[in-house]
């Protein structure tokens, strides 16, 4: 324990979530051009929600995962014709990002009406379980999270690029004129790009839901991770995301080792800041979340 | 074919087209010319659907396409290129032929649309895989007015083809123009280079400030002393 490689394993696992939900943002960002600040607090709804369904009926938390996903899906697309259609049309971002931030508090609160303010976890059987490689010790149910982060951004790019309608989100995420001028219904595929976004806030949801403990006001800080993950990584690029991710990961493990606990949240927003300064489009992106002039 | 009876645009309380009217008959090149902020590229978005008109019809072989989203207007055969190409740039070139064939109708004859398109722009397919925004600017527009003809269209609305061309790749693109128009598409042309476009088309329309302000054949343009002395330049000769 406590050598470098332990840390970055760590790292990387803890990162694992922050990169699930910074793909869920780049998605919605590439065609909704805002920060959809509600990612996190959809992802501390569906943890609940997988939460409860295990307390309630046992349903394994990794079995969840595919009623999970389509629902998330269907939650997003109903969101989207909601909330989102007429905002995502407008010029001014700024009424979109608004609705972000409303819904955000909304689904809070109604976490904390439904399900109390205690924080909430799952004690799974297997939940002790630890794989051994030499000196490095893993969780097998964080492991488990990389596997979902990298399927759900396997899944991600495959259909990006290997889809009529992935390819239909990338023109949109470039040019939405031009991609209306093609005949295709760009309202449709906005829909569905944020409908997979949400449908990675399921995916994340069910993974936080095995391994950390959580309550209704930790979506807001987790949107924020993913917003930190998303600078690092850079918009436009699947992987890059999740690099991010798993970057900010291995960053806050490093910090909290070598300078103390306190400072994993003072490490991350510093990064941040130095990121958007001297690196805006990211590290691995093709543009950043602040345009280059 | 295509016909806009008395066409009224505003972008909020700015009135941008009034009371425009334009005919394109099937088979022909009809030229649209007029200086900037004429309308011309109002008049185009509003009959490709990306704008509504607050007043007026527009009728494509006697259907109205007022309340028709761009997609049916596609799939109509209304196709538009618009200006400055707006390829989708971080995508390959076949990547933005098929996107120009999205629709079912386009999709079911994808592999034909593309021998044709590769037959008129042999380039574009030694470029296939490579990304569109690393072209040069002719072939950039080639590919928007290739991608344009992958989705099938009976007409064809190609905004300013030549802009920022060389005088040779303008005469190419031109060419292509007439080719295409010969294999049948009917073509609306707005043109900044007016020598070029009143000589390739069989009708033209000139707009000012949002005014349909003359029409008649090409020749007959070129003839017109206003014409000559506001758009061509003396000699008539920007080529």
């Amino acid at each position: 324990m406590g050598s470098l490689a332990q840390i970055l394993v760590n790292g990387i696992l803890l990162g694992s979530m922050y990169g699930i939900a910074a793909i869920g943002l780049s998605l919605i960002f590439g065609t909704m051009r805002i920060i959809f600040l509600a990612q996190g607090t959809m992802i501390v709804l569906f943890a609940y929600l997988t939460y409860w369904s295990f307390e309630k009926a046992g349903i394994d938390p990794y079995l969840s995962l595919f009623t999970v996903i389509p629902l998330a899906f269907v939650v997003g697309l109903g969101l989207f014709y909601l909330l989102f259609r007429k905002a995502a049309a407008l010029e001014d971002k700024n009424v979109s990002l608004l609705l972000a931030v409303g819904l955000m508090y909304l689904v809070d609160n109604l976490i904390l009406k439904i399900w109390g303010a205690t924080p909430r976890g799952i004690n799974l059987s297997y939940s002790g379980a630890v794989l051994v490689i030499g000196e490095i010790r893993i969780s097998w149910l964080r492991f488990a999270l990389l596997g979902l982060a990298l399927a759900s951004a396997l899944v991600v790019y495959l259909f990006l690029k290997k889809t009529r309608v992935g390819t239909a989100v990338r023109a949109a995420s470039e040019d939405m004129e031009a991609t209306t001028l093609q005949g295709i219904n760009s309202v449709w595929v906005c829909a569905i790009s944020f409908a997979i976004g949400i449908a990675l806030a399921g995916v994340a949801g069910v993974g936080m839901a095995t391994v950390y403990s959580f309550d209704y006001q930790f979506g807001f800080i987790f949107a924020i991770k993913a917003l930190v993950a998303l600078a690092l990584g850079g918009i436009g690029n699947v992987f890059g995301a999740l690099a991010g991710g798993l970057l900010l990961g291995i960053i806050e493990n490093l910090a909290a080792y070598y300078i103390g606990i306190a400072w994993i949240e003072v490490a991350s927003y510093g990064v941040f800041m130095l990121v958007l300064i001297f690196l805006p489009q990211g590290l691995f992106g093709r543009r950043g979340l602040v345009k280059k002039v | 074919m295509l016909e806009v009876k008395e066409l009224s645009v505003a972008y909020g309380d700015v009135r941008a087209l009034w009371d425009v009217s334009l005919e394109v008959e099937e088979g022909s090149i009809v030229a649209l010319v007029g200086a900037n902020g004429a309308g011309k590229t109002t008049l185009l978005k509003a009959i490709s659907g990306l704008l509504r008109p607050t007043n007026g019809r527009i009728l494509f072989e006697d259907e109205d396409l007022v309340n028709l989203s761009t997609k049916h207007r596609v799939d109509r055969g209304i196709v538009m290129v618009p200006e400055g190409r707006r390829l989708f740039q971080t995508l390959t070139v076949l990547e933005n032929l098929r996107l120009g064939a999205y629709l079912p109708k386009a999709r079911a004859v994808f592999d034909d649309s593309l021998e044709r398109v590769f037959t008129l722009f042999p380039l574009l397919k030694a470029r296939m895989n490579g990304k569109a925004g690393l072209m040069s600017g002719g072939e950039q527009q080639m590919l928007a007015i290739g991608r344009a003809v992958m989705a099938r269209p009976r007409l064809v609305m190609i905004d300013e083809a030549s802009l920022g061309l060389s005088p040779i790749l303008t005469r190419t693109i031109f060419d292509l123009i007439v080719a295409l128009n010969e294999q049948g598409t009917t073509v609306l042309l707005v043109e900044q280079n007016i020598h070029m476009a009143l000589k390739i088309c069989n009708k033209a329309y000139v707009m000012k400030t949002g005014h349909m302000v003359l029409s008649g054949t090409g020749e007959e343009l070129l003839a017109n002393d206003d014409v000559r002395k506001a758009y061509v330049g003396e000699r008539g000769s920007r080529l």
